[in-house]
């Protein structure tokens, strides 16, 4: 709806100018890096569910004897597009934390567009993939809820329902698709959480989440849930006017990791992103210093030998966002 | 879901729906969209389904539930424990204030009465103003939000028509037919270009969006008696849809929204593949075969 561009991309432009300044006068401070792993993966094969195990491997999260929640991207049924997460990755990373000693893994997600969320996970393959799909899915839209209050509220919402089982995981990791976005340049890991917000309290699509500033409620969501993991879905990814109406971008990557900061910023550098000057990154950082490269443990293959421009919509690429 | 093969659908509530929508009933009163809490809008839904089958103790058991948890300012919340207005209010408002009571169902209907998406709002306005921002078509009439504070969207305009339609027919207000008329108008104006509704972004970048099918369906279901070449397009592209529903909801939708345009293709069936997994999706499969077979109106 044209209510909530309009009032996304003021915000965006509003604040992009002073934040770009920002960014050259924060004082960089030390910081503990964090670790990321980048692995090529190239093609949603059998393959997958080494390459993931050996991601994980990497990470080493800890879960053993603990509830691990999958948060896939559900958005629309396009079977053929690239939107949602492949379920074939999500496959292999169930299976891969299982492996590690996880107690009980679900998966869990709550699209902001289609009620009928069943129908859409049928329709991206999910049933197909996922053995018993129903018994380990939970939809996030109509999960019971806790109200909680954001710890360093920067959005407008003084306060939010969460869905139980996300705000109840030991672990909760996003899956996103590796897209680009037409009003926050780029949806990774943070954004992907906006599934977690309930759609059967504040509807389809979540506008209340457009009203109280979209990259502030980024950072809010990132802040409420606590232990974190991610892994990126970027064998193929979306370019353009994403992210739904872009078109498919191979990148033949994975990108994982425990801080969701410095994995989204890692798989913008890798879309030929400037991560500096990602609003909601920087909002959800307390320093700068956090999403530079050289404060990222990078694990696996580097940067430079995966990156691959993802084409942004025209008036990101004329305010000079990407990366050279 | 329920069909006799060759000749359309059964006249006869399925009673394995019904015994299934007993069953489910929480013992709170309300019912849970699959397992779990009760939700107002499953609840409302069994409630309208279950009457028409005539199981009055589970529907007076539900009723109750609703009643309890109805707001001040005279809304529901989506369920017990959420301290927030929202949409649900109109589906609690298609029960008549028989079933409902006479007040609570008065109150239920000034409050959707009172409430526009906040584009529409004199404060919203003048900001846009004071910014110089051109007045966009879409929004010169005012629909419904999911909750207040928020722009509106097709479904919760589309069920609010309905809600207000029903009372206005039972007893015409001036006020409800102004807003039948303004929600009506946000409809058109928000249909995608093909013809058909999704959830209520037309365009993004100049991209023009695609329709969905259980949005489309309930759409043309709140544009009763509406004739226009825009109806005419959705009703193609409704058609369209339903040749390949593979989602209860969405055929559920379809079959309403078709049936209220005498457009439904005579002898449909459902297919026999679809899964009705949950309250909503089993309670209106009810009520639509019930108003395909009965000729009843559901929402008149």
């Amino acid at each position: 709806m044209n209510i909530e561009r309009t009032l996304t991309r003021r915000a965006l432009l509003t604040a992009a100018a002073p934040a770009a300044l920002l960014s050259g006068c924060r004082q960089p401070a030390p910081v503990k890096p964090a670790s990321v792993s980048i692995v090529r993966a190239a093609a949603y094969d059998q393959r997958l569910y080494d390459t993931v195990r050996r991601l994980l491997a990497e990470q080493r999260p800890e879960v053993r004897g603990r509830h691990v929640v999958l948060k896939p991207n559900l958005v629309e049924f396009e079977p053929s597009s690239s939107i949602n997460t492949n379920p074939l990755l999500v496959h292999a990373v169930y299976e891969g934390f299982l492996a590690l000693g996880a107690a009980r893994v679900s998966i869990a997600e709550g699209p902001g567009h289609r009620r009928n969320t069943l129908d859409l996970a049928d329709a991206a393959g999910y049933f197909h993939i996922v053995p018993k799909f129903e018994d380990v899915f939970v939809d996030l839209n109509l999960d019971e809820v806790t109200r909680v209050r954001p710890q360093r509220q920067l959005s407008r919402m003084e306060k939010l329902y969460l869905p139980n089982t996300a705000l109840g995981a030991d672990l909760l990791v996003s899956i996103p698709k590796m897209k680009t976005h037409h009003w926050v340049v780029a949806t990774l890991s943070m954004k992907n959480l906006f599934g977690t917000v309930p759609s059967g309290i504040y509807g389809w699509p979540k506008n209340v989440l457009h009203w109280s500033g979209i990259e502030e409620c980024i950072a809010d969501l990132h802040a409420a849930f606590p232990r974190k993991f991610a892994v990126v879905d970027g064998i193929v990814g979306m370019e353009g006017n994403g992210p739904i109406q872009g078109v498919p971008k191979f990148a033949g990557v994975l990108v994982a990791g425990r801080d969701l900061r410095a994995v989204d910023a890692t798989c913008c550098r890798i879309m030929r992103i400037d991560p500096l000057r990602i609003h909601y990154l920087q909002l959800a950082s307390e320093s700068d210093a956090q999403l530079l490269e050289s404060n990222i443990h990078q694990a696996g293959e580097s940067i430079e030998s995966v990156a691959t421009k993802f084409r942004l919509i025209p008036e990101f690429e004329r305010a000079h966002l990407e990366t050279v | 879901m329920q069909c006799l093969s060759g000749s359309g659908e059964s006249a006869r509530p399925n009673p394995i729906s019904v015994d299934r929508l007993v069953h489910c009933q929480n013992r709170d009163g309300g019912w849970p969209f699959i397992r779990g809490a009760s939700w107002s809008e499953p609840t409302a839904y069994a409630i309208l389904a279950l009457q028409m089958a005539g199981e009055t103790d589970a529907c007076r058991r539900g009723v109750q539930w609703l009643r309890r948890i109805q707001r001040p300012d005279g809304s529901w919340p989506p369920h017990a424990s959420i301290d927030e207005s929202t949409w649900v209010t109109a589906l609690v408002a298609w029960l008549t204030p028989e079933i409902i009571g006479e007040q609570a169902h008065r109150r239920a209907i000034r409050w959707l009465t009172d409430v526009k998406g906040e584009e529409s709002s004199l404060v919203f306005r003048a900001r846009e103003w004071l910014l110089g921002n051109p007045r966009q078509p879409e929004m010169e009439f005012p629909g419904w939000p999911w909750l207040p504070g928020t722009a509106a969207w097709v479904s919760p305009t589309a069920v609010s028509i309905l809600a207000l339609q029903k009372d206005h027919a039972r007893q015409p207000d001036s006020r409800l037919q102004e807003r039948i008329d303004e929600g009506r108008k946000f409809l058109l104006l928000h249909m995608c270009r093909e013809g058909g509704w999704n959830h209520g972004s037309v365009r993004a970048l100049g991209y023009e969006s695609r329709p969905y099918p259980e949005t489309t369906g309930l759409a043309l279901a709140s544009l009763r008696g509406v004739r226009s070449p825009k109806i005419d397009s959705a009703v193609a592209v409704a058609r369209n849809f339903l040749k390949d529903c593979r989602s209860a909801d969405a055929c559920n939708w379809l079959r309403l929204g078709l049936l209220t345009h005498g457009q439904l293709p005579e002898g449909y069936c459902p297919p026999p593949e679809l899964q009705f997994r949950t309250t909503v999706e089993t309670s209106l499969d009810l009520l639509a075969t019930a108003a395909i077979t009965k000729r009843t109106a559901l929402f008149a």
